[in-house]
């Protein structure tokens, strides 16, 4: 695949030596010259010099047989329109913004932007996960369908301890999927398991039942 | 009419003036109070601090009522996602971005935006004026 | 000394004296001499796109050099490189074929109505492995 990425810093570089990896052509597009640089002189010519964000650019870098553009520069609003000018202008097929305000996320898509990725909840979902007060992680967003799939640990104050599947008020839709129990193996819950202090519950759920789900597993 | 501008550089306060003077209820947002020093001492509407493109601060700054929203910071980047965000979030009538790279400025025209380019306009005022003047 | 020598050809008139030094500095160890030309490929096209034209170019350059080695009884290889850009070709060259010398020929330009040594001089002075001789003509 041709990649584009535009914005050489910390994130584009380690981006772009990964994809090098995976034998994919890259280039970085980077506006400020010492940057480019360095890239071109420990890399060789996988950097040009230039804003992403302008159509002549984007052209010279033949951005109409690219297959994906990633934008990935400090500023929400530089990748919205690097994007944009990709898809609209040169029919990037797919296109992925970093956005640092989460509340983007949804504008973004509106807006055309393929996929977007959000440092700050990415941040807060691993401090979610490192904290033991938060009994709920969130694992994965299956965006299309409004689904997340959550990592729910049952602490031995929960509520739910002792409890078999059926009794406990789940919310509409939510289901456990797998449950991993500190000794013995992962098994499938049915109906009547019991749930144990210290099992690792995976569920799924829609995106807006995540705290009653919470709830009926007696994490708070 | 409600008016909220975006970006208090000279044009953003020359215009917030005239538009006042108008009669028209101005709002005119930056994210630097220094920059409102340019307003006219007699300038009757509102002048707030905030981040144009945060959606939080626009509603603060009454996009929710407003008839025309215009972008004038000096990032076309930025003008163009603070419109964006006014016309497909806040579904403002009229948005008007200034943007002065004239390729883009092209593109999101043809995305529906409303769009001027002083780079465009402007070489073409002095072209005008020099060869009409030989 | 130089047992491996790698002469970048572009076309100038420069080609002519770098090929002839080249053969000479070689002789006497029985040194190997590669004549090489990049062609640079825009990135609207993808690496391996052929474009007949420069390519045709690249190869008469390739000639000339051959027969100035000829004229200096001298056998030399060639070859075409094809690249994005001129010095990462070089320098990429140079440490895959493990040459000991790069001797370079250059024409005085002038850029912006400065003096200009170009992109490609500075970036193989700076990443090259092996010792650079640069020829000004």
């Amino acid at each position: 695949m041709y990649i584009i990425i535009v914005g050489g810093g910390r994130l584009g570089y380690y981006l772009m030596k990964a994809l090098l990896k995976e034998g994919h052509e890259v280039l970085v597009l980077e506006k400020d010259a010492r940057i480019c640089k360095t890239i071109t002189d420990e890399l060789g010519s996988v950097c040009f010099r230039g804003d992403g964000c302008e159509a002549a650019t984007l052209a010279e870098v033949g951005t109409g047989r690219a297959d994906m553009m990633v934008a990935v520069t400090g500023d929400d609003e530089d990748n919205l329109v690097a994007c944009q000018v990709a898809k609209h202008k040169h029919n990037v097929p797919r296109t992925i913004a970093r956005i640092r305000n989460p509340r983007n996320a949804v504008l973004f898509k509106k807006l055309g932007v393929d996929v977007t990725v959000n440092t700050t909840d990415l941040i807060i979902e691993v401090i979610e996960h490192e904290v033991p007060t938060h009994p709920v992680t969130q694992l994965l967003t299956l965006d299309e369908k409004g689904l997340i799939i959550v990592d729910v640990r049952i602490s031995p104050e929960s509520s739910s301890v002792g409890k078999t599947v059926k009794d406990l008020s789940l919310p509409k839709e939510s289901k456990l999927a797998l449950i991993i129990p500190n000794e013995g193996n992962a098994h499938v819950p049915v109906a009547h398991t019991v749930l144990q202090a210290g099992d690792q519950i995976i569920a799924i759920t829609p995106s807006e039942n995540k705290e009653e789900l919470e709830a009926a597993l007696g994490g708070m | 009419m409600n008016i909220l501008i975006m970006g208090c550089g000279r044009v953003g306060a020359r215009l917030a003036s005239l538009l006042d003077e108008d009669g028209h209820k101005v709002t005119i947002l930056d994210n630097d109070t220094y920059s409102f020093r340019r307003l006219q001492p007699s300038f009757g509407g509102t002048a707030l601090f905030g981040n144009g493109t945060d959606e939080d601060s626009l509603k603060k700054a009454g996009i929710e009522d407003a008839d025309v929203f215009v972008a004038l910071t000096q990032g076309d980047n930025r003008n163009v996602m603070a419109c964006q965000i006014a016309k497909h979030v806040f579904k403002v009538e009229r948005v008007v971005s200034r943007i002065y790279d004239p390729l883009r400025e092209e593109m999101y025209n043809a995305l529906g935006l409303e769009t001027i380019s002083p780079t465009k306009i402007f070489a073409q005022l002095l072209r005008e004026q020099i060869e009409g003047k030989e | 000394m130089f047992k491996k020598i790698l002469v970048p050809v572009s076309g100038t008139e420069a080609d002519v004296e770098t090929v002839k030094l080249a053969c000479r500095l070689a002789k006497k160890d029985k040194g190997k001499v590669w004549a090489v030309s990049v062609v640079t490929i825009k990135r609207a096209l993808p690496l391996d796109a052929e474009i007949d034209s420069e390519i045709k170019k690249a190869e008469e350059i390739l000639d000339k050099a051959e027969a100035v080695a000829g004229e200096e009884d001298y056998e030399i290889e060639t070859d075409v490189l094809q690249a994005r850009e001129v010095g990462p070709a070089i320098v990429d060259e140079v440490v895959e074929r493990g040459v000991s010398l790069i001797l370079m020929g250059i024409a005085y330009k002038q850029r912006f109505g400065q003096f200009s040594l170009g992109n490609v001089v500075p970036y193989v002075l700076k990443n090259s492995p092996c010792p650079v001789i640069l020829y000004q003509q």
